[in-house]
């Protein structure tokens, strides 16, 4: 029998959920919203608006484990990262700032909002360690909601992208 | 008053140690379950644990779990900090004997809060 | 247009002044921010226009809203504790005592905000009482018909309820929904939500076993103060229980209230032949 591809997911007996039906864009940007109230400052405002697009990335990044499997991405350019290590470590911050320390916030960071994209998601779900670095590729462009923020009109973007390629098509 | 803080990421045991020093605590940190349960057995018994769940080596649950089981910490108050929201999670956090859980993102006066419901503010809060 | 000065300064004594908070200098994106929702809502197409208007003609409704719209992350579950540990130590003993077995309580909240003085009554209840949602009704009003509809909807942040609020309580009575919290059904019956201008006469409602009245009569002048106290004990049951908030009296403003120690708190009732 014939599938008419309309663009749409056609599930039939395949179970998998993408993650536009789980969450949007809105419930997303209130996590980093309170994320960033909480760790970087109570007056940080993050505004919903695209920006330049990103010199030189760094992204920190979780894996959800469960109904639904993949990554919450939080990409932003290295000066900005840095800047939010140090907005984290406040008056803790060092003079000179190493990778490690950025690393470390940045993924704290990350593993806020990730924690948070996954209690929002339905059933139970495994949280990884954070990690950091080149941003996990995207495996399919239909499973992906994605925002775009801005930090002190800085690019801070979040991805949450799911681990699995799309099913070959009929 | 004593505090142990376990978390894998320096950056939020700076936090939290920061904000129970402000309270008047005296801390010590870890980077996870193991290493927490390494200061415990120096002598060193704090009033209270904040522990995250996530880390590696040995977990926060899991810590929880192995301080539960020894008599001798019967006196220590154990707050997990973490972004583990789960409903089901936060029952088996308590399950496991945590006594109070603050969930990640959470400000200082959040924990602040917990504390005065647990009686463990050094002074008293001013609000 | 970003806040002036001189409506900065204005806002940050207002709040200082009403709730001991302090805005520091470098604040103004959170003013903006918090109170961008209440001025379009008073039609105004910014803050600092809302700001002036507010200034010129200062409304006690206003004034609270602004207040209540930048110290929203400092409502807390339990405010100051003693007067709700007070609710199930004495004040609900005693009213089972006093009433019969099918009387329900009444309880009101009466300047709800976004609802959780109302839940945490409720939870105490449910918490203290088998089939508390048959013996108590909650009734929770406010000026604002915004945070009526919080009240009613009953759902919090992930920072509004970490505020106060104790782990096993936020299990037994909440729900996730979504990235937030919602209040459990069967708590969630137990408070009616409703609007009420406390300083105009009030609806026929009650009567009322027991009343929190916290942090609200500030706002008002002396006047406006008694008559709201008259009006509150109006709808009161002659041995009914009355709650202000933790700096609050009715000492020089209404005579006919005695003055009874409940725990580490106060509560106000009606003075016979008053």
């Amino acid at each position: 029998m014939t599938t008419i591809d309309t663009g749409e997911r056609r599930r039939g007996a395949d179970t998998r959920p993408v993650i536009t039906e789980l969450i949007d864009e809105a419930t997303v940007e209130a996590i980093a919203q309170e994320a960033w109230i909480s760790l970087v400052g109570e007056d940080e405002v993050l505004v919903p608006l695209p920006g330049e697009p990103v010199a030189d990335p760094l992204s920190s990044w979780v894996d959800v484990v469960g109904p639904w499997t993949g990554s919450v991405v939080l990409t932003t350019g290295r000066r900005t990262a840095e800047e939010l290590t140090r907005a984290l470590l406040r008056e803790h911050s060092p003079e000179v700032l190493e990778d490690e320390d950025v690393a470390d916030a940045f993924g704290e960071i990350a593993n806020v909002v990730g924690g948070n994209v996954k209690a929002a998601l339905p059933g139970s779900s495994g949280l990884s360690l954070p990690d950091v670095g080149d941003a996990p590729a995207l495996r399919n462009p239909e499973d992906v909601c994605r925002v775009d923020l801005l930090w002190r009109g800085e690019t801070v973007s979040i991805s949450v992208q799911g681990a699995l390629p799309p099913l070959p098509a009929h | 008053m004593r505090a142990l803080v376990i978390d894998d990421s320096r950056a939020m045991r700076r936090i939290v140690s920061g904000i129970l020093e402000g309270l008047g605590y005296e801390t010590r940190q870890a980077g996870h379950g193991r290493e927490g349960l390494d200061v415990l057995e120096t002598g060193w018994v704090p009033d209270l644990a904040c522990v995250d769940w996530n880390m590696p080596v040995m977990d926060g649950l899991q810590f929880v779990s192995a301080v539960r089981s020894n008599p001798a910490l019967r006196s220590m108050t154990i707050m997990m900090v973490t972004s583990e929201s789960e409903h089901t999670q936060i029952v088996r956090a308590l399950a496991a004997g945590a006594h109070e859980y603050v969930i990640k993102p959470f400000t200082a006066d959040a924990i602040r809060d917990k504390l005065a419901l647990l009686g463990l503010l050094p002074q008293e809060a001013v609000l | 247009m970003t806040l002036t000065t001189t409506s900065f300064d204005w806002v940050r004594q207002l709040v200082h002044r009403e709730s001991a908070i302090v805005l520091q200098p470098g604040k103004e994106y959170l003013v903006e921010a918090r109170l961008l929702p209440i001025a379009r809502q008073a039609g105004l197409a910014d803050v600092s226009q809302f700001v002036e208007s507010v200034r010129s003609r200062p409304s006690p409704d206003d004034t609270r809203a602004i207040v209540e719209a930048l110290t929203t992350n400092e409502t807390s579950w339990f405010r100051d504790g003693d007067p709700f540990t007070a609710l199930t130590s004495t004040v609900l003993p005693a009213l089972l005592a006093a009433r019969g077995p099918n009387e329900r309580l009444q309880i009101w909240s009466a300047a709800c905000s976004s609802g959780q003085e109302a839940y945490t009554i409720g939870m105490l209840l449910e918490d203290a009482l088998p089939n508390a949602a048959s013996r108590v009704s909650i009734t929770a009003t406010d000026i604002s018909r915004e945070m009526v509809q919080r009240t009613r909807a009953g759902r919090f942040s992930q920072l509004e309820v970490n505020r106060g609020l104790p782990a096993p309580m936020l299990v037994r009575h909440f729900v996730r929904a979504g990235n937030e919290w919602e209040v459990a059904p069967q708590l969630r019956r137990m408070v009616t939500a409703s609007e009420c201008n406390l300083a105009a006469p009030l609806p026929r409602m009650g009567p009322f076993d027991v009343v929190y009245l916290r942090n609200v009569l500030i706002y008002f002048d002396l006047p406006t103060k008694q008559a709201i106290l008259r009006r509150v004990r109006d709808l009161m049951r002659p041995d009914g229980w009355l709650f202000l908030g933790a700096a609050e009296t009715t000492l020089g403003v209404d005579d006919s209230w005695e003055r009874v120690v409940v725990g580490r708190s106060s509560a106000y009732r009606p003075l016979k032949g008053k």
